[in-house]
Formats: C-alpha cells, structure tokens, sequence
C-alpha cells in the first residue's frame, strides 16, 4: 500500500465534515481581507513613490520650496513686517522635513536695462541670487567677479512661457527659442548719478525651480555693496527651503502656524496625502478585520474538523500515533487552503499595479509594473501570521486530545 | 512506590505494592470483574494518570513524560490488545491493520493478511469493521497488536467474544509472536485461561 492510502485513511477519519459553507465563507474572508490588505499597501506604495521616487519629473518631486511671509490687511505698510529674522532662519532649519535653508537676495540698488533691435525695450529690473546649491541648472558660465563687464543671468523658464504663448502672439512679435534667447545682450546700467556701472547681461540659463531673474551671489553682493544707500539694512523676505517632503502634513501645519506662504503646488500634494494616507489607513483597518475575521471563522472551521474527529484522533494517538505526526498531516491538509487563498490575493494585486503602471504612464509618470518590497513585506508578514495561527491552532487542538 | 488508584476503589493486592516485571515474562492477572483490571491494563499503557506512585517502562514514567515520548513507547515498545478492540468503525478490516501497520513496517502487508487468514477473517479482509461481529472485531484487534515492534504486550480479556477453537489459534499467534520479539505479556482476566503459557499470576 502506498503512502497515499494511508494518507486517504486518516483524511477518511479525521477530515469528516458536513460545514462546506463555513469553509467558503472562511476562505473568502481571508482572500477578500489579504487582497484589501495588499492593494492598500501597494497603492500607499505608489504614491510614495510618484511622490518620492527618482524616476518621476519635477511636478510631484520637488523638494524646493520658496516662502515669505503673508501680506495681510494688518501687516500692509508695516515695516519690516514680511522680513525674516536670524532666530526665525535658524528656526526654519530645525522644522520639520527640512533639510536645508537658503536666503534669497536681491539687488538694493537701481538696474535699468534696455535692448535694442526689433525687440527693443527698456525697464527697471530686479535681479535675485540664491546659494548655487539651490539650483536646479548650473550652466557653465555661471561665474562672476568684479571688474568682468558680462554679466550671466538665469531667467525662469515661466517668463519664456508667457512670452511665447501668450505676449508674442498678441503683439505679433515673434516666438523665441531657448538658444535665440542666450543670444540676446541686454545693457544694464547699475547704480544712480555718478556711482553708476554697464553690464552687458547674456541669459545663460532657465529655471524651473525659481520665479524671477537670477543673477550670480558675488555681482548682488558687490552691487549692494557699491551702489545701495549707505546705512541701507539688508534684509531676508524670502527664503528657499529644501523639504525632504513638503506634502508632509507637520510641515504644512509649521508654514500655517508661522503664516509662511509657499508654493500651493505643494501644499495642494500635501492634501492629495492627506487623503491617501486616510484611504489607504481604513483600507488597511478594514482589510485586517476582514482577515482577522476571515482566519476566526477558518480556525473555528479546523477546531470544528477536530472535535467531530476527536473519537478517530484520540484512537489513533492510543494506537501510537505522535500528535506531531497528526499535526502536520492535518496542517498539509489546511494550509494549502490558506496559501491558495494568498496567492490569489497577490495575483489581484499584481494585475492592480500593471494597470495602475498602465495607468499612471498615460500621465508621463513611471510605476513599476512589479508591486514594491512593501507589498512584499505584507505579504510574508501577513501569511506568516496566518501559517503561525492556523499551525498553532491544529497543534493545540490535537495536544488537548 | 506503590500504585494506588486516586478514588481508592481498589483497596488490595497490587494496589498497595511494589510491583517489578522482568523482560520476557508471562504475567496473568487474574481477577474478578470490577476488581481493576481494565484500570490496570490503562495505567500500565499509559491511558490514565489518575493514580499515585509510578509505572516505569525501561525508564519511562508516564506521569513525568510528553505525548511524543509516549507515542513512540507505543509505537515501538509497548502494544495492547483493548477490551473494547476499539477498531476504527469506519474502515475495513484490512485497513485497521494497516492504518497501524504502516507506523512501522515491522510486518510486510503479506504476513499481516496472512493472520487474517490464519484467524479465519479471509472473507472479511473488505469488510467495515462496524459490520463485523464482536468475535471478528477481536480477532482484527489481536492482529493489529502484533504489527510493531514491542517489549510488553498488554492485554485485556482479548479472548472474551472467542469460541475455544479461535482462542487456541489466536493465543497460538500471539504466543509464537511474543516468542520471536523475545518480548514479555501480561493477560489480564477473568479466569485461567488453559491455553496460555503464564509464568507468574498475579490475583487482584
């Protein structure tokens, strides 16, 4: 006789059950509870990594922030108001998410600059600089030293933006390209009276990250230095940050508590989060109910199974049966369910992220088609907890026999 | 330490004593019914606990030991023909014997079928236990006994639904096996019993 048959003897005697529906509804609990468990995961995954992963573009990435501080109807006209102090700088940098923290500067002093040709205009300028480490492009020419006439600058890809969809067409000027803008000389006169300088400015790059024109740290410090009011007190209305995660919840309570305005991109992701995270938090809770249920019933089920064999079970123990030897046959008989039941539920979630993958590259942003390691975390935890119990609860009822 | 029944139902003999058995002996316990002799049979194979003193085997104490050391006592060192044969209702002779016989392979599927044969139950091999007489019953519970290894066979009123001429053939085979595992048994029942080869009797 084979080994099958003995196993078939004892499935005879120890698998006797009428309560097939019971086992159903178990078993659907458990593949409902782990599917919700996996997919919650896995979609808090995603927007982790839409949010955070070094494949996705700017839009969701960024981690550059410029705030100031909000002009309101008391703080209008009031000096100094909207100026950052040294103690508020130094406490920026220990709020939360915060991993590094710039002063912009800009010129206190006069910038006339003109330009000749079709495209001829004159205007009064302002010209902000930043740490070189808070930009997101570094041309090669971006350098500067007194006494060197050329003056690079970086202007914000928006402002190419509105000239080219929106001024040119409605003046009936033409469309500029990048490389034609860095072939433009702009003369700007410095300073005022008989303290005045030329420059002759060459746009050397554009930027997504900063909203105005941007000139090198030593020509502002050297203009302010030069042609500023003599006694005239610098000073800090904006600051750029460098937030680990500007979405976070903390930190957009640490900019509301201080009435620090930013960027509403940003602040827009950190509601999106918001709502994620409370999804997914309930989706979670109610994925481990349904399992927490899922696996009572099915326990229930096995105890059930063993106490209709108890008869066969405590013969068998007296012919010289081990209740190890019963344990693990009744675990090969249960456990096969459990894991058939997880396996389903990881398909499901497999196929979720292809189509959420499918999904989001419609949008120009990346997923794996693979769930990340935190589904597969889950997923081990999840069925080692349920391989744990339902081993534990066959061993425990056989040992009562 | 002498063996003494918890609820003290039973008040002489081996109760109130030491008792040491050597391998290889024959022990008779005869006793009236409701003397303790199925309580003994229990205890001595490890069914019940509720007892004070110690039943060693080669230095295994049932009230101090766990499920699995017991179990392998039982698969290869002590077997018991019950009372009650306590057969599985819901399987064929056949496979009453070899749901134990394949615990240990100590007897190929052969040799078990050729007791059944040699105890009369040919045509019955195929049938439900639960259809089975209580003579037959007990022949399949003597065979099932003899399939492992052991060094005691225990064994309580086996012969008690046997006309005279299955008793001589079944005390024949378990005699002939007991002899060629060198093993030892105690019968336990109601009278003495002719055809077995006892060598202490012990009277409760």
């Amino acid at each position: 006789m084979s080994n099958d048959l003995q196993k078939n003897m004892l499935k005879k005697l120890l698998l006797r059950t009428s309560h097939r529906s019971r086992l159903w509804a178990a078993l659907a609990a458990l593949f409902i509870g782990t599917t919700l468990l996996l997919l919650s995961v896995m979609i808090w995954s995603n927007f982790n990594e839409l949010l955070y992963g070094k494949k996705q573009n700017d839009t969701l990435g960024s981690t550059f922030m410029i705030i100031g501080k909000r002009v309101t109807e008391q703080n209008m006209g009031v000096a100094n108001a909207t100026i950052f102090s040294q103690m508020e700088i130094d406490s920026l940098k220990l709020a939360p998410q915060v991993q590094d923290v710039g002063v912009i500067s800009s010129n206190h002093f006069p910038i006339y600059a003109t330009l000749g040709g079709r495209l001829a205009f004159a205007t009064d300028m302002v010209l902000e600089a930043v740490p070189d480490k808070f930009l997101d492009n570094m041309p090669a020419e971006w350098a500067w030293e007194p006494g060197n006439r050329n003056l690079p600058i970086i202007v914000s890809s928006q402002f190419l933006d509105i000239y080219n969809y929106v001024f040119a067409p409605s003046q009936g000027l033409p469309q500029l390209s990048e490389t034609s803008v860095k072939n433009i000389a702009l003369t700007m006169k410095v300073g005022s009276g008989d303290n005045t300088e030329t420059f002759i400015a060459r746009v050397v790059g554009f930027s997504d990250r900063i909203g105005s024109v941007l000139a090198p740290q030593a020509f502002i410090d050297y203009g302010n230095k030069k042609f500023g009011k003599p006694g005239d007190k610098l000073s800090t209305s904006q600051i750029i940050l460098k937030a680990k995660d500007p979405s976070d919840v903390q930190f957009g309570n640490y900019l509301e508590k201080h009435d620090y305005t930013t960027n509403s991109q940003n602040m827009r992701w950190s509601k999106i989060r918001a709502i994620v995270e409370v999804v997914t938090s309930a989706t979670g809770i109610l994925a481990l109910l349904l399992m927490g249920i899922g696996t009572l019933v099915f326990i229930l089920f096995i105890e059930l199974t063993i106490a209709r064999a108890q008869h066969s079970l405590t013969l068998l123990l007296q012919i010289g049966y081990s209740p190890h030897y019963l344990s693990r046959f009744m675990t090969g008989r249960f456990l096969p369910m459990v894991l058939g039941t997880v396996i389903a539920a990881l398909i499901v979630t497999i196929a979720g992220q292809v189509a959420a993958s499918v999904l989001v590259l419609k949008q120009g942003l990346v997923l794996p088609a693979i769930p990340g390691w935190p589904v597969w975390a889950a997923l081990v935890i999840s069925t080692g907890i349920l391989v744990l119990l339902v081993s534990r609860s066959i061993s425990g009822a056989i040992k009562k026999q | 330490m002498p063996l003494r029944e918890k609820v003290n139902t039973y008040q002489s003999g081996i109760w109130k004593s030491n008792l040491t058995l050597n391998q290889g002996e024959y022990v008779f316990v005869q006793a009236p019914s409701g003397t303790g002799k199925t309580t003994l049979i229990h205890i001595l194979y490890g069914l019940r606990r509720d007892y004070e003193g110690e039943v060693n085997w080669a230095g295994i104490n049932f009230t101090a030991t766990d499920k699995e050391t017991v179990a392998g006592l039982r698969t290869n060192g002590l077997s018991v023909i019950f009372q009650d044969m306590r057969l599985f209702p819901e399987l064929t002779a056949l496979e009453n014997i070899e749901i134990k016989r394949r615990l240990t392979n100590t007897v190929t599927t052969e040799q078990a079928q050729e007791w059944l044969d040699r105890l009369g139950l040919k045509e019955k091999k195929n049938s439900l236990a639960a259809t089975m007489s209580y003579g037959e019953q007990q022949r399949v519970a003597i065979i099932r006994a003899l399939l492992q290894p052991f060094a005691w066979l225990l064994m309580d009123e086996p012969f008690s639904h046997l006309d005279h001429a299955n008793t001589a053939k079944a005390i024949a085979l378990v005699a002939e096996v007991v002899k060629e595992r060198k093993a030892g048994m105690i019968l336990a029942d109601l009278d003495e019993n002719n055809f077995f080869p006892y060598t202490k009797t012990i009277m409760l």
